[in-house]
């Protein structure tokens, strides 16, 4: 009889096997020392939730003063789930004994003892709220630096008009950046949307910026892609295409777009400009949560145009989801092993991986 | 339930100063240990060739500067007390190499990380669980001060790196030269906003506490970390009888009831071996001398009748006691 091997079950490379200039994939330690999204706002409040992020389970929740607050969702006690228990003002009670815990985790009621313990807090995360994003410090509270957190000021800026979704993705958060930086395949996973066979073929300039990686590309006087082309009006028509897709961080990944018409009846030159922003959070080593923004700064009270946006870049989304899923399944479940070729399009994810291995060394404490 | 030691090596030792000595832990295996938060504690977990295990407590220092130990490492630092078995035999016995236990990092004096401002205050030894703190606040960019109260600075560990990492916000008060430390005044001089951190002796903790009730402060202003020392200056050696099993057990003046309890294999639960979790308390059937409750679980009501105590923590003045063991 065989083993039962459990395909779930990822060994995560060991850190003192490191090697200088190695490349991150599925079997990576995520990086804790980032912020991540834990939620968007509105789903922090007075109802406590939980989430399982980079493989902790944090609970969610607002004060009376409207504060939102993560704390590990596991009673230091007898690991119950404190989403499971109940907010008593700004103390959260567990369901199991009662342990209370105040925003800081620091523990004040253990109503089996007479005393309140001085050892028994439940950790609690630093959280950052901008615009509409909650963003949470896993790793060391002390390196949370609320000035690290990526700038995505247009997603509460009202100059910018906003359509977004989200995706449960049971793949890796490294394949999805790599995707994100992989440029050729958009003719071919997405036809007619958002890739065009001049723009897969455009050359293109990736350069590291810190642990940043940056593809400026340019497309000189060629028609858009049909998702920008039905909310510019200008199908058909060639464009200036400039795109600047940068890897901002192990939790975000963003492509501002602008659309250049040379020809606009004005006699001016017309800018139109979209900000896309990905982010995701590492559920586990394989599997995150993934949301999408998609912003314009034109046109903001066109139904129409946030229809078109919304139902397309879902559906271009849902096409990488399933690939990245696909791809997953496939390295999880085939026993023969692989050796992945690389050619040079896939510079710009390859100098991604490096920097994402070079920041998991770093957090193992080893030189990078 | 998980494994609650992790089995560890010293990876290096330093002398700070004549008396306190430096140790690099790290694990056996190189896997890093649990993450952990200025203020926190590990218990270490030793043996002695005449008593057996030997639980101490030390604060958790984190790295040089503002650096920090790789993940598979925890630094502490260990003054050699006259009286203190626990800290003469790690003194005695740690070399590079040396195999240990260790507990799992155990935070009762976290920082509040939305404090404005804040006075760390440390006497001797008391220092390592604020040098983390120093480091945090420092970091995150906090006001803060630290006053570091020692005889001399040649004895006060880690006052030089304090220095070069916190510059004027250090002050170091020399008794030998400087006088002793006026904490009411100090206290006295905090502006409204600040919350105070303070670590060492117990008498000197007593003397910021009853500074601090004095001027009228809320609770929870001033900050201590609970005193862990089941063995004080001055305790004397007892005998247990156990009552059940008919034996008998030693207890030195410079170790626990629990120890030597647990040196003689007489099972016996407990937890947090600073007298608040309550499992360890146990019946006392008689005593010949005074009980010395330590413990934060029992109620003033029930350390008067006499009738249980907290085997961590409490000890008897006199010559034997009886217990239902």
């Amino acid at each position: 009889m065989n083993a039962i091997v459990d395909p779930s079950i990822i060994d995560i490379e060991n850190p003192d096997n490191f090697e200088l200039g190695g490349f991150a994939d599925h079997t990576t330690a995520l990086i804790k020392d980032c912020w991540y999204v834990a939620a968007l706002t509105h789903e922090v409040s007075r109802e406590v939730i939980s989430k399982r992020l980079l493989g902790v389970d944090v609970a969610l929740y607002r004060t009376l003063a409207g504060k939102a607050v993560a704390v590990r969702n596991r009673c230091p006690h007898r690991s119950f789930p404190l989403a499971k228990g109940k907010l008593e003002g700004d103390v959260l009670v567990c369901g199991y004994h009662g342990m209370a815990f105040n925003p800081n985790g620091h523990c004040v009621k253990m109503p089996a003892l007479p005393i309140v313990p001085t050892h028994a807090d439940v950790r609690s995360y630093p959280v950052v709220e901008r615009g509409p994003l909650v963003w949470i410090w896993l790793g060391h509270p002390d390196r949370a630096d609320e000035s690290l957190v990526p700038d995505t000021e247009w997603l509460a800026n009202p100059q910018w008009r906003t359509v977004n979704g989200f995706f449960p993705i049971q793949a890796d958060y490294v394949s999805m950046h790599e995707n994100l930086l992989d440029q050729t395949h958009f003719p071919f996973l997405h036809p007619g949307a958002i890739g065009t066979p001049e723009y897969a073929r455009s050359k293109l300039d990736a350069r590291m910026d810190g642990d940043a990686v940056v593809i400026d590309r340019a497309l000189l006087n060629s028609p858009p892609p049909g998702v920008y082309a039905m909310p510019t009006g200008l199908t058909g028509k060639p464009v200036d295409r400039f795109s600047e897709a940068r890897f901002v961080s192990p939790a975000l990944h963003r492509a501002f777009a602008r659309i250049v018409d040379n020809k606009d009846p004005s006699g001016q030159p017309r800018t139109y400009r979209f900000n896309i922003t990905h982010i995701f959070t590492p559920e586990t080593n394989q599997s995150m949560h993934y949301w999408w923004f998609c912003s314009r700064d034109f046109k903001h009270d066109d139904a129409a145009i946030d229809e078109h946006l919304s139902t397309a870049s879902a559906k271009a989304y849902k096409e990488d989801v399933d690939a990245l899923e696909w791809i997953m399944d496939n390295i999880l479940k085939d026993s023969e092993p692989q050796f992945d070729l690389h050619f040079a399009p896939d510079k710009p994810g390859l100098m991604m991986r490096q920097s994402l291995y070079r920041l998991a060394m770093l957090e193992a404490g080893q030189p990078a | 339930m998980n494994p609650k030691l992790f089995d560890g090596k010293v990876q290096q030792v330093r002398q700070l100063t004549p008396r306190v000595r430096e140790y690099q832990l790290t694990t056996a295996d190189g896997s890093p240990l649990p993450a952990w938060t200025a203020g926190a504690h590990i218990a270490l977990h030793l043996t002695s060739p005449t008593r057996g295990l030997v639980v101490r407590h030390y604060s958790l220092i984190g790295g040089d500067g503002l650096r920090d130990d790789p993940p598979n490492t925890y630094r502490i630092a260990v003054q050699r007390e006259e009286h203190g078995f626990g800290s003469n035999l790690i003194h005695e016995t740690f070399k590079t190499g040396t195999p240990l236990r260790m507990g799992p990092p155990v935070n009762s004096f976290a920082l509040d990380r939305d404090a404005s401002k804040v006075l760390l205050l440390a006497g001797g030894i008391g220092i390592t669980p604020l040098v983390p703190m120093a480091r945090s606040l420092l970091r995150r960019k906090r006001t803060f001060q630290v006053v570091y109260s020692g005889r001399c600075v040649e004895q006060m560990a880690y006052a030089q790196p304090l220095k070069a990492l916190c510059g004027d916000a250090l002050r170091l008060q020399c008794s030998d030269s400087d006088g002793v430390l006026d904490i009411p005044a100090l206290l006295a001089q905090q502006d409204a906003d600040t919350q105070v951190y303070v670590c060492g002796p117990t008498p000197f903790i007593n003397a910021a506490i009853a500074a601090a009730q004095a001027l009228g402060w809320a609770e929870g202003r001033l900050r201590s970390e609970a005193f862990i020392s089941s063995v004080l200056p001055g305790d004397t050696p007892f005998k247990v009888l156990l009552k059940k099993t008919g034996r008998e057990v030693q207890v030195h003046s410079d170790e626990s009831l629990l120890d030597a309890l647990s040196q003689a294999r007489v099972p016996v639960f407990w937890d947090c071996r600073k007298g608040e979790c309550g499992l360890c308390v146990t019946k006392v059937l008689s005593h010949d001398g005074e009980l010395q409750h330590r413990d934060r679980y029992l109620t003033d009501e029930e350390k008067t009748q006499g009738q249980s105590m907290c085997l961590c923590v409490s000890r008897t003045n006199g010559q034997s006691l009886v217990l239902d063991l």
